[in-house]
């Protein structure tokens, strides 16, 4: 039999062509894709040219970091069906919360895998108002005033949009002593008076700072900072409302999306830089209030002592608030009649 | 005096009251005007910012709806994300036969292929094809049918690991592995006839070492040399095939070296029957070698596959600017026996071997999936497609111990040999013309074909989309 002859020859053949394949070059290119809010794209231009720079210096590797911004609801969808981030960045826990419950890309206990509930800075909600303050506008109360025009985005799409909806709701229960017809009414009257719904924070920054729309916006305080240096401190000026909420934007990175692309080391790396003085430093810089407290010492000047109600101690958490208020049929769609 | 003085300071007085209340109205006006201004450019700013973010929803929509394209590269809709895809992709190939030799087979026209192709993904990871032929058979005599020549799942779980079930391709033979519609000859070359052609089974595939490095590697039914299979129906056994293919230089900057491509196919199998032994025809699709077929009497002997049956290839390309050449060997390894009143049997190993080159005269760049002309056929505007020359040499032996038991020497030749040339244009992506003379030599048979050898003209006018 030729058998033997020609597997000789196959395996010369098979040899050969295994030895001209060269290895692939250790290129170590990683692209990786943070999936975040709105208002967070010039925050993290910054913090990622800062971990590139970071993680080519402890591993040689170059690191390609792309960003998607949007109303944070809808960019929880979009990772959902399908987008691949590696980690998110969103504006509130129920979003990143989704990512498990619906989609089940991250474990239940998510939040508990990185410092502060995976909430690396805070921030809160604050009122900008254009200079002089024409309106006389000082705190919740005057907002529902006939003949004011506020600009808030939608709490369908927008995260930022819930923690203005909520802190008014917090500021009316007290005033109305928990009545929750009148804290309704209040919340009626509120956004009665909004002219235009965005579907994100940075649209309605857009809205009220360039198309020079409405007499109040109620903002993400970082927003609000960045409104004032972008366009002058001689076209607006931040008031601080008697009473705010406590916003903790949420971080993670999405286990399903890393381990498949081999990026769970990196992300992980990403986020907790987040937590390391260099990445509280970016926040603060960027008008973010950073946990840690040599930083958050360093900024106390700039932000005013607003007194705060957290989401779980005044509703209960997000997993109540979001269904009770935000839902289909909830308490929005009840008094928002557009 | 006083009256008038009096009389004067009254009147002035009086028009001054009237002037600062006129005054004082005025303002009031003016004011009230402001402010029906500002609202009505609040009114004016809110109307336009909503229009704009109408537009904005409106591209947001626009985004997320399916897309649907048609083109040279057939129908498509496509999803958003394109994680769902469906194409409808096709392509007809008339073809003229024309033999110089009395007695070769009759000039004749002929539907050679006429495929209609139904492609796409479903949940991102996994593709379908379904290709179907409803041209002529394998001969200009043979009456048309409608037959399945690909129906298959691929799940590509990763790059490097890929399972594709059902009818396809085994991964041997170099040509064989190119599609009908990007031949550079109109018929294929002697190595595939040699191999297998398509086969129901399951494979493994993928691209390791970023591309550099191709593998498959399945489980088939088995089919005789240049046969398609759809059952097993001769026996239990399974034919494993295997195929690895480098392009060590894909990635690299040396472009002389870059669409340099070396491999290795093969196949190994047991096979039984008379079904299994290969029948092989010159290149103007005349038949010039076949076992002997008869009752299994001592006056009519009748051969089969009995046992193993190994096939081994090695292969390249090499494509450069308008440069193209490839070439492939194919052995074929096959035990047979002879049943005549008694029955004998023996290995039988042929071979095949073949090396094509092609010029593209109009400056594309050549590639082993083809290429799309740079100006489409349109004289009014100066353009006349693409046109590329090539030429070829082949030849198929048989092995001397297939006669004269196995064979019959008078009606098979046991070598044939040929070479070619073509002239194919492009007249744009979809339409191709080809043009080839073909001339072979046959070793051995009485028959007037094996004696005169073949001289073929042949043509083929080819749309795909």
């Amino acid at each position: 039999m030729k058998l033997n002859r020609h597997l000789s020859l196959a395996s010369a053949l098979l040899a050969l062509i295994l030895t001209v394949s060269p290895s692939p070059a250790q290129a170590k290119d990683i692209t990786l894709l943070n999936v975040s809010y709105d208002p967070t794209r010039e925050l993290y231009t910054e913090f990622n040219a800062a971990f590139a720079r970071h993680w080519k210096e402890k591993t040689g590797d170059t690191v390609n970091i792309n960003q998607s911004h949007g109303g944070s609801g809808k960019q929880a969808r979009s990772v959902i069906d399908g987008l691949q981030a590696d980690v998110v960045t969103l504006a509130l826990a129920y979003d990143v919360e989704a990512l498990h419950e619906k989609g089940r890309l991250i474990p239940k206990d998510w939040q508990r895998r990185l410092p502060d509930n995976s909430a690396p800075y805070t921030s809160t909600i604050v009122f900008l108002v254009r200079k002089g303050n024409p309106k006389g506008i000082k705190d919740w109360d005057d907002l529902v005033r006939p003949g004011v025009s506020i600009v808030t985005p939608n709490p369908k799409t927008s995260g930022g949009a819930r923690w203005n909806y909520l802190a008014a709701w917090a500021y009316a229960k007290r005033k109305f002593n928990g009545d929750e017809v009148q804290i309704k009414d209040f919340i009626a009257r509120l956004f009665k008076n909004v002219p235009v719904l965005d579907t994100g924070a940075r649209g309605a920054t857009t809205t009220f700072v360039q198309r020079g729309i409405g007499d109040v916006f109620i903002s993400w305080e970082n927003e609000a900072f960045l409104a004032l240096k972008e366009y002058g401190a001689d076209k607006f000026e931040i008031v601080a409302p008697s009473l705010s909420i406590l916003a903790e934007p949420p971080v993670t990175w999405v286990d399903r999306v890393v381990k498949k692309r081999g990026t769970e080391t990196l992300a992980k790396a990403y986020l907790e830089y987040l937590y390391t003085p260099e990445g509280q430093e970016i926040a603060g810089r960027h008008f973010y209030r950073p946990r840690l407290p040599e930083v958050a010492a360093r900024y106390k000047d700039r932000f005013v002592d607003i007194p705060m109600v957290t989401i779980d101690e005044e509703f209960g958490g997000w997993s109540k608030a979001q269904p009770l208020h935000f839902g289909d049929g909830g308490v929005f769609d009840q008094v928002f009649k557009p | 005096m006083k009256l008038d003085r009096w009389l004067l300071t009254g009147i002035l007085g009086s028009q001054i009251i009237s002037a600062a209340s006129l005054a004082a109205e005025d303002a009031d006006t003016i004011d009230a005007l402001k402010r029906q201004i500002q609202d009505l450019d609040q009114k004016v700013r809110v109307l336009e910012r909503k229009q704009e973010l109408e537009r904005e929803t409106a591209t947001e929509k626009a985004k997320s709806a399916p897309s649907v394209s048609l083109g040279a590269n057939g129908f498509s809709v496509r999803s958003a994300d394109s994680n769902f895809v469906f194409k409808v992709r096709g392509y007809i190939q008339g073809d003229g036969r024309f033999y110089a030799d009395e007695e070769a087979a009759n000039d004749t026209f002929l539907i050679r292929r006429a495929r209609p192709i139904f492609e796409g993904t479903v949940y991102e990871k996994f593709d379908f094809r379904l290709m179907l032929d409803f041209a002529s058979g394998i001969n200009s005599s043979a009456v048309n049918n409608g037959i399945l020549q690909d129906a298959y799942l691929n799940a590509r779980f990763l790059p490097e690991f890929q399972v594709q079930i059902g009818k396809f391709k085994e991964p041997v033979g170099l040509e064989r592995l190119q599609s009908g519609a990007n031949l550079l000859f109109i018929e294929r070359g002697y190595p595939t006839q040699l191999v297998p052609n398509r086969d129901v089974g399951v494979q493994l595939q993928g691209d390791l070492l970023a591309g550099l490095l191709r593998y498959e590697a399945g489980v088939f039914n088995g089919v005789a040399d240049g046969g398609s299979g759809d059952v097993d129906a001769s026996d239990d056994e399974k034919d494993l095939a295997g195929r690895l293919f480098a392009r060590p230089f894909k990635n690299s900057d040396t472009d002389a070296l870059r669409e340099l491509g070396l491999g290795v196919a093969g196949t190994w199998g047991k096979q039984d029957g008379s079904g299994m032994l290969g029948k092989y025809k010159s290149p103007g699709q005349q038949q010039f070698f076949s076992y002997r077929s008869g009752a299994g009497t001592a006056a009519a002997p009748n051969v089969v596959a009995d046992g193993d049956h190994w096939r081994i290839s090695p292969q390249f390309y090499y494509y450069l600017g308008s440069f193209g050449l490839f070439g492939e060997y194919v052995i074929s390894d096959q035990s047979v026996r002879r049943d005549a009143g008694t029955s004998s049997s023996a290995w039988v190993e042929n071979t095949a071997w073949q090396v094509s080159a092609s010029y593209v005269l109009t400056g594309e760049e050549n590639s082993w999936k083809g290429f799309t002309p740079k100006r489409a056929f349109n004289p009014a505007e100066g353009g006349w497609g693409a046109w590329e020359i090539a030429a070829r040499v082949g030849q198929l032996e048989v092995d001397d111990a297939a006669f004269p038991l196995f064979a019959d020497p008078a009606t098979s030749a046991s070598a044939a040999s040929s070479w070619g040339v073509g002239l194919n244009w492009y007249l744009n992506k979809s339409v191709k013309f080809n043009f080839d003379y073909e001339q072979t030599d046959f070793d051995g048979g009485t028959s007037g074909l094996l004696e005169e050898g073949e001289h073929v003209f042949l043509t083929r006018a080819q749309i795909s989309f």
